[in-house]
């Protein structure tokens, strides 16, 4: 039965948003705002021999790292702190920041910028995962050029290898991705007048971007004030490279005395925001004389860029995500983030899930094939049930949903029936794929890391504040989060405020991202109400709070990466059927089944908006979005050449949702917003499969590369 | 700097200028419409779409020494008409806005498209929507915006 | 800063191009991109620009002698909508971009942009197409592809517009237009064919054939097209073979941001092999 609160409302911006009237940070004005452009870097990696800067025009300054105040940091404090605010002794990629030129007029600027002269001493660079392993060029970092390297060890493997009646080897990579939020980046940067400096940005995570610019500036976080602006988009994109702008922005504001905004160019953004990592990732698997699987050995590999930022997060979610839904019983994994003279790689949708589960999804239908066995039945023997080991050696504290999921996805694509009908090779296929998304923080971040708190306030008005640090960015919180608030205090909705976070006014209640808000913060929203409504009758105006626990059920050794990676898991499956074009290998999309398990859903409408985004934003990464690296820069540029999906691409989703409460989840809610992004590429890749009967282990699955493959076979 | 004369959203406008200007530029910032959003500036995403003489064109690409007598007509005047007002409200209710960067954009291709066929196919609403590119809503929602706007407006266009 | 002409007659710019050496500006969606460099700044154009679509003269879309002349001034979406102009140049026009650019952008400046991958520019080739171009004191005709020399060249000179192109009657039986984009829309092509033959009875009496994408400019061969011409289907699906592969030797792609060369010359062999296997018996 469909819970109440699942019902869809009307988006609370959705009027503003359309008729314009929404201010984006670019929309808002600043009294006598100057612009900032970066000088950057054109190598991928140099010494910084000497920077000749041109007579600057009155009204236009040069902010350089001589800039940083006596007590502050050339160091952006992230996760890591290696990158540094402005390059002053030797740059890491093409694009990297050296100085800032500020000034009225942005052509000036970006004229100013070109006139800057820079002598390189010019290294060699390493741009792969195989010239960094192999240290081409030397160390980018520390000594093997590895961000992150882990062992993962889940019964006995070497025991299982013995006993194999064949061992199948493959390999699988997935390519670079970029956010492609529709609004660019931009921050504004403002000495006000109380002394304390403001950042107003687009964004997710205004703590970091106060704890970074106050590492940055040598003063106390206070004394810091971040106003998120609203967003038009993010995806992961503006999870840590706000902070990079920010920091520097922040020095030139306090350098000239006036608020500095920074509003990338969409060419800028391409060229040298952060992307998804490149995985590359074997596998060596045994399975038994019915082909069953006995253990695998699996080996992922990362291209974490020019500076570590969360890489080392990221890779943790790549190879816990690594067995994706299956039980595998005897399992060796190892995980490295390699340093490479490109971009930095960072956050994105599924934050490494992606590439893990991509992996294996593919590597499963590769058995399959192999073996000659129906891919969902191969599937299906290996499914992970309630109380399954996970990779970390934890549990699955949740029931399945999966199989009952298969019958329903079945119903809805007519999968089984298909596979049938379609022949190998006969240039149409129907692919299909599980996966699930943990939400919230890896291992004991939440209780270890975040610590988040959420506020709420009845006013003497009768209004209640809502008080979080989490932004909405169009994943629908403004409206969500008031809902989970009104519903539990028995209100209507538009008497929950709920205003885009400012750090002088709420609590942190931790960053938007890893699917938290909703099942973590959103839990914290829904307890702080409770309390509120238990107060409810005090006179006059009453604060309550309340503060992250985690669930007693879950353990974890951080140490040893060993215990409950998540505290829960979203789950589902993606049923996609195509038509390859036999002359043009041109691939067309005939049809996209969804069924996930997000719990109990906070709003049906939200959350299909969601699916559909996701899964088409997986497409786009699956078949369209190839991203390539040339010297270190990336061939893609604009909107025009790097391709994500139009109104045309796809067909329209079919979808469906199976309530499955948690406990620990608010009116029983986990996370979605990344689970969505999980599946389509590896159900896409398999349709092809099936089309051309051959293998596919690459994504994008582009034109060029079907050829490829069919031709070389 | 030339003197250019035209009519933004019903309303007579005289500004001297840099007739190389991008009109999204002059809009946004001289006339303080920043419902117009510029996301790529090379005409590929829509975010800067308005209706200029009747046609849907994007901002981006027009220098506003063309805009000479031209009607301009931006979100900011479109949802002040029924028109406008339909399809902000079938937006809302279908689900069409996620991060609203694309939206203001949308609603104009949209309003373009229903002044020439009333009455669109699903097929046709997507075609008209195929030089506004959305990020977060995979498009469906969008269509189905549309598609109601359509519906609820008969009469309208 | 540059100048910007806005003329009130085709006179008028025509002096003003051969007297500035202005740079023409139509629909202006390729410049705009080509000179653009940094969001909010004023394009960086190399000359005076002067603005062309709103001028009457060279916004007519007419007929005269069974050919058609397009005024250079007609957006995409006007000869879109016109009745009389060839359906293989609809189909093309109708893949590029989007309706947005398609009400701004001009075929004519896609010609003088002379980028071997416009796709309108490709069915021009296909249609045997001309072009008018015009100074101050004569005007002259050249075949689209005597006009196009190269990647961004043209014969344009210096005090020339292109004012007008025009079409001969299509009285093709058989025609394929195929682009092969970087996406379903709003996309640019990896590679395009346009193709016209007119068959009567068991004879091939013309055919015309271009390839977008594949070479430096668009590519069509008149020779091998007269080698086709006359054969009865029959005898053209004899050779077949021989002439696709005649195709395939002049077929020179590169690689780039876009799609590779092995993947370009593969394809448009197939699409060239599919439409001649199409006429032949």
């Amino acid at each position: 039965m469909k819970a109440q609160i699942s019902t869809p409302i009307r988006r609370v911006d959705a009027k503003d948003k359309t008729s314009g009237a929404a201010r984006y940070l670019a929309d808002m004005s600043f009294e006598g705002m100057l612009y900032a452009k970066a000088v950057r870097s054109e190598r991928p990696r140099a010494k910084i021999l000497r920077i000749e800067v041109p007579r600057l025009p009155e009204g236009y300054t040069y902010v350089d790292a001589s800039d940083i105040p006596a007590g502050g940091k050339n160091k952006i404090e992230m996760i890591k702190d290696d990158w540094p605010v402005f390059a002053d002794k030797e740059v890491r990629f093409v694009g990297e920041t050296l100085a800032l030129i500020v000034g009225p007029d942005r052509g000036m600027l970006n004229r100013l910028c070109r006139e800057v002269k820079v002598e390189y001493q010019d290294l060699e660079p390493a741009l792969t995962i195989d010239e960094a392993e192999s240290l081409k060029g030397g160390a980018i970092h520390g000594t093997d050029n590895l961000y992150a390297d882990y062992n993962l060890r889940k019964g006995d493997p070497e025991e299982a290898f013995k006993k194999a009646d064949r061992i199948i080897e493959d390999e699988i990579s997935t390519g670079y991705q970029e956010h492609i939020y529709m609004e660019p980046q931009g921050v504004v940067a403002r000495p006000e007048a109380d002394g304390k400096l403001g950042v107003y940005f687009s964004g997710q995570c205004p703590f970091y971007v106060r704890h970074a610019v106050a590492g940055a500036m040598g003063v106390d976080e206070e004394m810091v004030r971040v106003q998120q602006a609203v967003t038009g988009g993010a995806f992961g994109g503006k999870e840590h490279y706000p902070d990079v702008i920010s920091t520097s922005l922040a020095v030139a504001a306090r350098k000239v005395g006036r608020p500095v905004g920074y509003f990338f160019d969409r060419v800028e953004d391409i060229s040298y925001t952060p992307k998804r990592h490149p995985s590359r990732t074997t596998f060596r698997t045994a399975v038994d004389e019915r082909g069953n699987v006995l253990a695998m050995d699996i080996d992922v590999k990362l291209n974490a860029g020019a500076y570590e930022s969360c890489s080392m997060v990221v890779l943790q979610r790549a190879i816990f995500s690594v067995n994706s839904v299956y039980d595998i019983q005897n399992v060796k994994i190892r995980g490295r983030a390699f340093a490479t003279n490109n971009v930095p790689s960072d956050a994105y949708r599924g934050f490494g899930a992606p590439q893990g589960l991509f992996a294996m999804e593919v590597h499963m239908s590769h058995l399959a094939r192999t073996l000659g066995l129906s891919d969902l039945k191969y599937k299906s023997r290996h499914l992970i049930k309630k109380g399954g080991l996970t990779v970390t050696n934890g549990r699955i504290h949740e029931e399945v949903k999966l199989p009952e999921m298969i019958e329903r996805i079945d119903e809805m694509s007519d999968y089984r029936r298909k596979v049938k009908e379609f022949k190998k090779g006969s240039w149409r296929g129907v692919g299909f794929s599980m996966f699930n998304h943990g939400s919230g923080f890896t291992g004991n971040g939440e209780q270890e890391i975040i610590r988040g708190v959420v506020k709420m306030r009845k006013r003497s008005d009768g209004l209640v504040d809502l008080l979080v640090s989490n932004v909405e960015m169009g994943q629908g919180l403004q409206t969500t989060f008031r809902k989970i608030a009104a519903m539990v205090l028995d209100l209507p909705v538009d008497q929950v405020v709920y205003n885009d976070p400012n750090t002088d006014l709420v609590p942190d209640s931790g960053p938007t991202c890893a699917s938290r808000s909703i099942a973590i913060v959103g839990y914290l929203v829904q307890e702080a109400a409770k309390k509120l409504k238990a107060r409810w009758g005090e006179e006059g105006e009453v604060l309550v709070e309340h503060r992250y626990a985690h669930p007693p059920r879950l353990h974890w050794d951080q140490e040893k990466l060993d215990g409950d990676a998540y505290p829960s898991y979203g789950w589902g499956i993606n049923v996609i059927e195509v038509e390859v074009d036999p002359l043009t290998y041109e691939v067309e999309t005939k049809g996209i089944w969804a069924i996930h398990d997000v719990g109990v859903a906070i709003d049906e409408k939200v959350v299909e908006g969601q699916v559909d985004g996701g899964i088409i934003q997986a497409l786009g990464y699956g078949s369209l979005e190839k991203l390539e690296v040339k010297d270190g820069r990336f061939q893609q540029r604009t909107m025009a050449d790097y391709t994500i999906p139009t109104s045309m691409d796809f067909p329209r989703i079919k979808s469906a949702l199976v309530d499955n409460p948690y406990e620990y989840g608010p009116f029983g809610a986990k996370g979605a917003g990344e689970l969505v992004f999980d599946g389509a590429a590896a159900a896409f890749a398999d349709a092809v499969q099936m089309a051309i009967d051959r293998d596919i282990s690459r994504i994008p699955v582009t034109p060029e590369y079907i050829m490829e493959v069919y031709e070389n076979d | 700097m030339t003197k250019i004369t035209f009519s933004v959203n019903g309303e007579s406008r005289t500004i001297e200028t840099d007739p190389l200007r991008r009109l999204l530029d002059v809009l946004r910032e001289d006339l303080g419409l920043t419902g117009v959003k510029e996301g790529c500036a090379e005409g590929e995403c829509g975010a800067c779409s308005v209706i200029k003489d009747g046609l849907l064109v994007n901002s981006c690409m027009v220098p506003i020494g063309t805009c000479e007598g031209a009607r301009i007509v931006t979100p900011e005047g479109l949802r002040e008409t029924d028109r406008g007002r339909t399809i902000i409200d079938a937006y809302a209710d279908s689900g069409a806005v996620q991060c609203g960067f694309c939206t203001p954009g949308m609603m104009m291709a949209t309003e373009a498209l229903l002044e020439k066929n009333s009455q669109p196919s699903e097929a046709e609403a997507r075609e008209a929507l195929s030089g506004n590119l959305c990020r977060c809503t995979g498009y469906d929602m969008i269509v189905e915006g549309v598609l109601k706007a359509a519906e609820r407006g008969k009469g309208l266009w | 800063m540059v100048e910007a002409y806005r003329p009130s007659s085709l006179e008028e710019a025509l002096k003003i191009r051969a007297d500035k050496g202005a740079l023409p500006f139509a629909g202006g969606t390729d410049l705009m991109v080509k000179y653009r460099y940094e969001s909010g700044a004023v394009p960086e154009y190399p000359a005076p620009v002067i603005f062309l679509t709103h001028l009457e003269e060279i916004r007519k879309i007419y007929s005269q002698d069974g050919e058609l002349h397009l005024g250079a001034g007609t957006s995409l979406a006007e000869l879109m909508s016109h009745s009389e102009v060839p359906e293989l140049l609809k189909e093309a026009v109708r893949t590029i971009a989007a309706p947005g650019l398609r009400n701004t952008a001009t075929l004519a400046g896609n010609i003088c942009n002379a980028s071997p991958a416009a796709d309108g520019v490709c069915a021009l080739y296909a249609l045997d197409s001309r072009v008018k171009l015009s100074s101050p004191r004569s005007s002259r005709e050249l075949a689209i592809y005597e006009f196009i020399t190269g990647p961004g060249k043209t014969e344009l000179r210096e005090d020339e517009l292109l004012t007008e192109i025009i079409i001969p009657r299509d009285r093709s039986t058989t025609r394929l237009f195929r682009k092969v984009g970087t996406r379903k829309a709003n996309a640019l092509s990896k590679l395009s064919i346009a193709a016209a033959a007119r068959l009567s009875g068991e004879r091939v009496d013309e055919v015309r054939i271009a390839l977008g994408a594949v070479a430096p400019t668009v590519l069509r061969s008149v020779e091998l097209e007269k080698q086709i011409q006359g054969l009865s289907r029959a005898e053209l699906s004899e050779r077949l073979e021989h002439f696709v592969q005649s195709y395939e030797a002049m077929v020179q792609p590169i690689d780039d941001q876009r799609s590779t060369a092995v993947y370009r010359k593969k394809v448009a062999v197939n699409l060239l092999r599919q439409f001649l296997t199409s006429i032949a018996a």
